[in-house]
């Protein structure tokens, strides 16, 4: 599947790190959403990368958007990286690949791990695609800042009384 | 009733039982969405609130604000399948009562985030269904509805 602007990205359904099942458009609950694909904890550049996310937290929280990740860890695995982490978004597990390989996303250069090649989608409530990124080389993946404007641009776009003046 | 906001329900709480609708006690909005659905039969409520009009808060203050990061953060995770619901209890748009933790069988209380504003009391209760647990955020949404409830 090609990852492109204006498609409606599929309406996810998988366990989140606490093993209960979740839909993605139950996640978003509204809200636009940053959702990223990634190899899994023991990825250097993964934890890195998490770790600048964390501290987008506190912002996403209080400008009602979301953030989501998804990789090929257990939920068990997942919990505890995200405490390493001291995140407090949703982590969703594709243990079996499932939507790894429908969404055609698998990282071939890595035979051990068969991981997610690390994507970001951000995404407008509805899930449409908003922008995408191919993070396979760590500064193809958003920064922070590319992270503020894209929630920016969505919230613009979704939230009638967004800009008054 | 007519003032209840779309997607509030009323709860009363006497500091003993809980009571769907007008009942005994003081009077709460809370996530309706907890009372939708079928009820789970031999439930185990902590109420983290008091009977008393004068335990109250702004939703708004940081105290309120940094128990629901405590609730994303790992309070919901390590409850696990337990977790029936939560839900806050709202006096009003602004105005913040107290919280209700929902589970199947009894847990670490004494861990209970929101038990750091007001103390908890436990209560069995057939009220409550099974509600998805939130992502976030931490604060509500302008709509006069419990969080995590409302939506733009």
């Amino acid at each position: 599947m090609k990852l492109e602007p204006g498609q409606t990205f599929p309406d996810l359904d998988l366990p989140d790190h606490t093993g209960r099942e979740r839909r993605l458009s139950e996640v978003a609950g509204g809200d636009p959403v940053t959702l990223l694909f990634s190899r899994g904890w023991w990825c250097p550049k993964e934890q890195r990368h998490l770790q600048e996310v964390t501290a987008l937290q506190d912002e996403f929280e209080v400008a009602y958007a979301r953030i989501v990740v998804v990789s090929v860890d257990a939920p068990e695995v997942q919990a505890a990286f995200r405490a390493g982490l001291g995140a407090r978004f949703l982590f969703l597990s594709d243990g079996e690949r499932r939507w790894l390989e429908r969404l055609d996303l698998l990282e071939e250069t890595d035979s051990v791990h068969r991981p997610y090649r690390p994507t970001a989608v951000t995404l407008h409530p509805d899930l449409t695609i908003h922008a995408a990124y191919d993070g396979y080389w760590y500064w193809g993946r958003p920064t922070a800042e590319d992270l503020r404007q894209d929630m920016r641009a969505i919230s613009r776009a979704v939230r009638d009384d967004f800009r008054r003046v | 009733m007519s003032d209840l906001p779309e997607g509030a329900a009323y709860l009363a709480f006497d500091g003993h039982e809980l009571h769907a609708g007008d009942g005994p006690g003081r009077r709460f909005m809370i996530d309706a969405r907890c009372l939708q659905g079928t009820p789970v039969h031999g439930a185990y409520a902590h109420v983290c609130a008091l009977p008393d009009v004068a335990a109250v808060l702004e939703f708004d203050q940081p105290e309120v604000q940094q128990v629901r990061r405590d609730a994303l953060g790992w309070w919901i995770g390590m409850l696990g399948d337990a977790l029936i619901c939560l839900t806050t209890l709202a006096l009003d748009e602004s105005r913040y009562g107290g919280a209700i933790t929902v589970t199947r069988e009894p847990v670490a209380w004494s861990e209970d985030p929101f038990a750091r504003i007001f103390p908890g009391t436990i209560v069995q209760t057939d009220l409550f269904c099974d509600v998805a647990p939130p992502p976030g955020p931490v604060l509500e949404r302008y709509a006069g509805v419990a969080w995590p409830g409302g939506h733009f």
